[in-house]
């Protein structure tokens, strides 16, 4: 009997109201996602498209250049930053259809100079830092390379060695910068590093941590490219008694380790949506239903639509991951776990796809990037090439794995 | 679009677990399963009904505590953790398809009583090999007083042993008309109805119902407005909102497991040091952790759009494809962590496989929904 009456106590209560959780666009969100599509429609051309397909964004004027000048008109680089920073205020769930939107269309939209470097500042800059760098990112107009990885210090990136030394005062003071970065991306067509520098040789390691922002056209900064397996362009930068003035320095000193940290986690969900994988597999599914060089179409054999239809579904998960990340980030939250099991999802997943792509399309799918005889000009032989960038870029999924047991489910540290 | 937990559910949830904690512990569903045992959970039984859990989904009007299906899917993922017994489930969804299907006499006779817990239920709306597949496995003739004369055999109907009415879909045959699908109250006991027993290492949960010229009285038959039959589209989706909803008991088990394997690696030491602290337990955790995510995403959004009053073929498939893999690949990697320490059965891990197991194939799995979505690819 008493076990009874100890359920009145928890009889169930009903939810009223909104749905626990809710899986459909409002009409709100519907709205925005179509003004973004109609801008696209109006702003990617074929001249943007062509060039584009030229080359990896290097041209530091072309067509690119000004469709970045269009989103800044339109506020979109802010618009999930507070009115006061000269942002639109819109949420996070907003930033994520704007970026998947723009990823299904394979141009480039926000980058990390939006999406995770400005943030940083807002939560963590100097007010001098705000009002210097945040209104000329929200016009477009400053561009960050991102300054983490050394030759020496890659996933350890905690062991960084580049040295800034001060001169004179916090105030009116310089900062002397000499060292190395590498995989320093966009460099060719940034205005600035969000450089991590040590400040403090003596600390340990994650205390000694600081970020300065250093213009790129500044003397002493050497920029190398470095050219990877999928045609992409990288860089090696090097600094060289760099002096830049004291009040670059982002926040306080010494305490840079938790801005990238930060920084990683936004530029984690930033790089995991998954706008471009839907595309692939859009286009994949098309690409099965077309004769091969043979004649023979791919989507006829049950296997291949087995593994198209898994792939598909895939790609509806990790869309949800995405839309879930956001709405936790819009409640205030850092969602560092569910990121991370998006990043590790989203980038296994793109492999997964390019597999796929290669076994369907068989020795067509070797044909090369940008070819005439290549199905689709070769967009799947590329991404072959490309997927794997995303599994070891931004935190190795091997970290990333640790992170989730560790952080996730407080599975001890083993001293990394 | 906000894919966060609010604060209702959360409560919700926390009374759910609260109460399936005390009265459904790992024991209860251990004892429960033995061979030739009475497999009717009584306390556990008369707790929920106390606590209005049957009545949760159906409306006010027959005895309904007029709940959601998202509110629904909350308790599914709860009873996934804790491994309700199936019965319960099954009860629901009889009562689900009563209420889709029914007429409203048939829905304040059969809902009420089960709303109360007086009534138990199982059902056989499609396939147990492919939930999609709504062509009945019985034929019908009526007969002159208006009643159904019916036989066939369903094969792997859970529950059916426990169950005072079976829901059944069969095929009206009558001269000179069309071929009518009609769903059907049988009752596995009526004379010319034959329940054998299909064991499985998880006890004796699927029978073989095998009818021979069952009567089945009219007010016992559901043939739609008019009595002119259902849609299959009606019946399908019935199925396939069960389907989902086993999706979420699917998740919330695999979560469950995680929990149960991470508590057993952090604890346990080998080589001087936690099993939790080696680079390949904590990779084989972290994968389970993403499977699960994933698992209960889909299954939840599956829910949802069922009760939007979409078919969700789509994402019903999606919710099979994640949460029954997942749920497979959380117990398998679960009893690779604990080794031999979960290889026996004081440690119970093995009461989640045996669900994974049954859930994953009845009404098929992942190759069975991935046809669906093939289908939604062929179509483009």
């Amino acid at each position: 009997m008493q076990d009874i009456c100890r359920t009145d106590i928890v009889r169930i209560r009903r939810t009223k109201g909104d749905p626990p959780v809710d899986f459909e666009l409002d009409s709100d969100q519907r709205a925005w996602r179509e003004e973004v599509r109609a801008f696209l429609r109006e702003h990617v051309t074929p001249a943007l498209r062509a060039e584009l397909a030229e080359h990896d964004l290097e041209k530091r004027d072309g067509e690119l250049m000004a469709f970045r000048r269009k989103i800044g008109e339109k506020g979109w680089f802010g618009l999930n930053w507070p009115v006061e920073h000269g942002g639109l205020g819109l949420g996070p769930v907003h930033q994520h259809l704007l970026v998947s939107e723009f990823e299904y269309w394979g141009v480039p939209g926000p980058d990390l100079t939006v999406t995770s470097v400005a943030p940083m500042i807002m939560r963590h800059g100097t007010e001098r830092n705000k009002a210097e760098f945040l209104p000329p990112i929200a016009r477009g107009e400053m561009v960050c390379a991102v300054g983490y990885s050394e030759p020496g210090a890659g996933t350890d990136l905690a062991s960084l060695r580049t040295r800034a030394v001060l001169e004179g005062t916090m105030e009116d003071g310089a900062w002397v910068i000499n060292g190395a970065k590498t995989w320093n991306s966009g460099a060719q067509r940034s205005t600035h590093e969000w450089l991590c520098v040590r400040t403090d040789p003596d600390a340990p390691k994650h205390r000694g941590i600081s970020v300065i922002i250093v213009p790129i056209d500044h003397p002493g900064v050497t920029i190398r490219p470095l050219t990877a397996w999928s045609g992409y362009r990288t860089n090696e930068a090097f600094f060289d008694d760099v002096r830049v003035p004291a009040t670059n320095l982002v926040g306080e000193v010494n305490q840079g380790w938790r801005y990238i940290t930060g920084a990683l986690d936004l530029e984690r969900g930033a790089l995991t949506n998954a706008g471009d994988l839907r595309r692939a597999v859009d286009d994949l599914l098309e690409l099965a239903r077309s004769p091969r060089r043979d004649g023979s179409v791919p989507a006829h054999d049950p296997t291949v639509r087995h593994r198209l239809a898994l792939l598909d579904a895939d790609v509806e998960v990790a869309t949800l991951m995405g839309f879930e990340a956001a709405s936790l980030l819009g409640e205030g939250v850092i969602p560092s776990i569910e990121v991370s099991v998006e990043k590790v999802f989203t980038s296994e997943l793109r492999q997964r796809i390019a597999e796929v792509a290669l076994d369907l399309l068989g020795p067509d799918g070797l044909l090369g990037h940008r070819t005439s005889a290549a199905p689709d000009d070769g967009r799947f032989e590329r991404l072959y090439r490309i997927a794997p960038l995303l599994r070891f870029g931004a935190g190795t999924n091997e970290v990333l794995r640790d992170v989730i047991a560790q952080r996730g489910h407080a599975m001890p540290s083993y001293g990394r | 679009m906000k894919l966060v937990v609010t604060t209702q559910e959360r409560d919700l949830a926390a009374s759910l677990r609260e109460l399936l904690t005390t009265h459904c512990p790992p024991e209860l569903v251990r004892s429960l399963r033995e061979p030739g045992t009475d497999r009717v959970p009584e306390k556990l039984w008369a707790a929920l009904v106390a606590a209005e859990v049957l009545a949760l989904p159906f409306v006010e009007e027959v005895g309904g505590a007029g709940g959601t299906l998202d509110d629904l899917a909350v308790l599914y993922a709860e009873a996934g953790r804790a491994l309700c017994p199936t019965v319960v489930l099954s009860t629901l969804h009889l009562g689900l398809a009563v209420a889709e299907l029914g007429d409203a006499e048939q829905q304040a006779r059969v809902l009420g009583p089960l709303c109360r817990g007086e009534l138990r239920g199982a059902v056989s709306l499609a396939s147990p090999y492919d939930a999609a597949d709504v062509r009945p496995a019985l034929r019908a003739e009526r007969l002159g007083d208006g009643s159904l004369a019916v036989s066939g055999r369903l094969d792997h109907v859970l529950d059916a042993d426990l169950a005072d009415r079976v829901l059944a879909t069969a095929t009206l045959t009558s001269y000179g008309e069309p071929d009518r699908l009609v769903a059907l109250l049988l009752d596995p006991r009526a004379a010319g109805a034959t329940l054998t027993a299909l064991p499985t290492s998880d006890g004796d949960r699927l029978q073989q119902l095998d009818l021979d010229h069952v009567i089945v009285p009219a007010a016992d038959v559901l043939a739609g407005p008019g009595g002119d039959g259902l849609a299959a589209d009606r019946v399908r989706r019935i199925s396939l909102l069960v389907r989902a909803l086993q999706c979420v008991d699917m998740a919330g088990g695999a979560e469950a497991v995680l929990e149960r394997t991470v508590a057993h690696v952090r604890g346990r030491e080998q080589f001087g040091r936690p099993i939790a602290s080696f680079q390949a337990a904590q990779h084989l955790v972290a994968d389970i952790h993403i499977a699960v995510q994933g698992a209960r995403l889909a299954a939840r959004s599956a829910v949802f759009w069922h009760g939007r009053g979409r078919p969700a073929v789509r994402e019903t498939a999606i919710a099979v494809v994640h949460a029954a893999t997942a749920y497979r690949r959380a117990t398998l990697d679960a009893h690779q962590l604990h080794g031999g320490m979960g290889y026996v059965v004081e440690t119970d891990l093995h009461l989640w496989s045996e669900r994974a197991r049954l859930l994953g194939a009845l009404g098929g799995g992942p190759d069975v929904a991935g046809r669906w979505l093939e289908e939604e690819v062929g179509r483009g």
